[in-house]
């Protein structure tokens, strides 16, 4: 069977650096960071992070209530950036309802906001007539999808992948196998979180959060450096639109780059310690996916999330697949670590400093770790064209995923 | 609590609730067709009575005999009554 090729059309981000891809590209190439002090988050007891990069919603009345009802904060910011996404890669309304257009939106749960909403409803004097009927709808696994899906009257595939930060990465891979199997044309993928005391709980109480920068937010994340000490978390969306290459070339849709290569696997060691072995895997199976060597990489983005031992075993493995010859950064010096929508909202950048042949430097990158020594660290913005790109992300529960995509469409 | 706080009371769950603007809440306006509710909306209706009023009106029958904003004047006129006596 021959598989099809699969491009991507359009690109939508919510993010906390601007609530579109351009304001996102224009805050990056100003050095800004968007990782503030969070003085609420003063009240959980035990919370020794008080940093994250929260996302300024706006415009979400737009949404009508009754659409809008069933959605969280992650839901919201899914159905925005679906929506910039299908104006950028200009799908008509009939496509998106004929049944060959589908979508699949990951996040690690439904919204953190309102499960803690329902739990506080239900935990207070355990009286069920005080639910609301669409609180459920929020806090499933697959809102960020379903919502989407019912918002657009999408009628083909609706998928959701829960892979925590590795979510919207799977999303992409899941799309992209849609499109090359032939059972679908279009697919909406990417990832979507909603930040929560809840949601850097679940890092904290690891000791893998940056506790140390309370007072110097936006000194942290610290990816790759000596001085890192944890990750910072965000929320936001990313969405992408992927497409079969003969229906983009005959709409005369603008392309952005292929989707040559894709892989994600189990590291089958540790729920929450990532594995340079299992991460070599990963990327390699990519790279032999996607009919590419080493060598060929120009540009990777890594995961690097600025935890202490995330960093070393993706520097790790870089180094042992690609030595110091491919220019490596980490976006979530900007942006924190926007969790499912991580792997979107990253790619979207990635694509954008391949559009522009230029490379945005790790931010608060200063002195590389010892540990994370040995690759060719970007430090500075950087002018090089960019024809093959890397993605990957890490996740908890030991789950990688690594894309691989490319410029020159022949 | 005179009807008049009730139709207040009502007013403000539909505007608070269910973004409805002020002037199309009169009491012919059927909350199906005139304001836009759909089975979703009742539950949350239900919800949003019960704490306005400090009422429990979740398993009463007679919601489902509600079609108009003025029933639902009257239904709670009817329960608060109910209560007193």
């Amino acid at each position: 069977m021959q598989l099809k090729r699969v491009v991507i059309t359009g690109l939508g981000a919510i993010t906390p650096l601007g609530n579109s891809v351009g304001e996102l590209i224009c805050a990056i190439e100003s050095g800004k960071s968007a990782v503030e002090y969070i003085p609420e988050w003063e009240d959980t007891i035990g919370l020794r992070c008080k940093v994250g990069a929260y996302v300024r919603m706006e415009n979400e009345k737009l949404i009508p209530r009754q659409s809008r009802r069933s959605m969280g904060r992650l839901s919201i910011f899914a159905v925005q950036a679906a929506e910039q996404a299908i104006k950028d890669a200009n799908i008509r309304p009939e496509q998106l309802t004929g049944g060959r257009l589908g979508c699949v939106i990951g996040s690690t749960m439904g919204s953190a906001e309102s499960l803690a909403e329902a739990f506080e409803i239900m935990s207070a004097d355990k009286d069920l007539s005080k639910l609301p009927s669409t609180k459920f709808f929020q806090c499933v696994s697959h809102t960020a999808a379903m919502n989407v899906a019912q918002y657009l009257g999408i009628t083909g595939y609706v998928l959701a992948t829960s892979a925590a930060c590795a979510s919207a990465l799977q999303a992409i891979g899941a799309g992209f196998d849609a499109i090359r199997l032939g059972k679908q044309d279009i697919m909406l993928c990417g990832g979507a979180e909603g930040l929560h005391p809840t949601v850097v709980g679940s890092f904290d109480v690891l000791y893998a959060t940056s506790s140390n920068y309370n007072k110097e937010p936006k000194k942290t994340p610290r990816p790759f450096d000596a001085k890192r000490d944890g990750l910072v978390c965000g929320e936001g969306s990313g969405i992408l639109v992927l497409e079969d290459l003969e229906l983009a070339r005959k709409r005369g849709a603008k392309i952005y780059a292929e989707i040559i290569g894709y892989n994600s696997c189990g590291n089958g060691s540790h729920v929450s310690e990532s594995n340079h072995q299992a991460i070599v895997f990963c990327i390699e199976e990519a790279l032999k996916s996607a009919g590419v060597n080493p060598k060929d990489v120009d540009y990777i983005n890594a995961h690097a999330t600025a935890t202490i031992q995330g960093d070393k075993e993706e520097a790790f493995a870089i180094r042992q697949i690609f030595q110091d010859g491919v220019p490596v950064s980490s976006l979530k010096g900007y942006l924190g670590h926007t969790l499912g929508a991580s792997g979107a909202i990253e790619l979207i950048a990635s694509l954008i400093m391949m559009q522009k042949s230029r490379i945005y430097p790790t931010l608060n990158l200063e002195e590389p770790d010892k540990d994370c020594q040995g690759i060719d660290h970007v430090m500075k913005l950087q002018d090089k064209k960019i024809n093959i790109l890397l993605k990957n992300c890490f996740a908890f529960g030991g789950i990688n995923a690594a894309l691989v995509c490319k410029k020159e469409v022949v | 609590m005179t009807e008049q706080d009730i139709i207040k009371m009502v007013n403000e769950v539909f505007a608070d609730s269910f973004e409805i603007e002020k002037g199309k809440l009169k009491p012919e306006a059927n909350i199906f067709n005139d304001l836009g509710l759909d089975s979703l909306d009742i539950v949350d209706l239900v919800v949003a009575l019960q704490k306005k009023f400090g009422i429990t009106i979740r398993s009463d029958e007679r919601v489902r005999n509600i079609r108009t904003l003025g029933d639902i004047y009257q239904f709670i006129l009817i329960i608060k009554k109910e209560i007193g006596k």
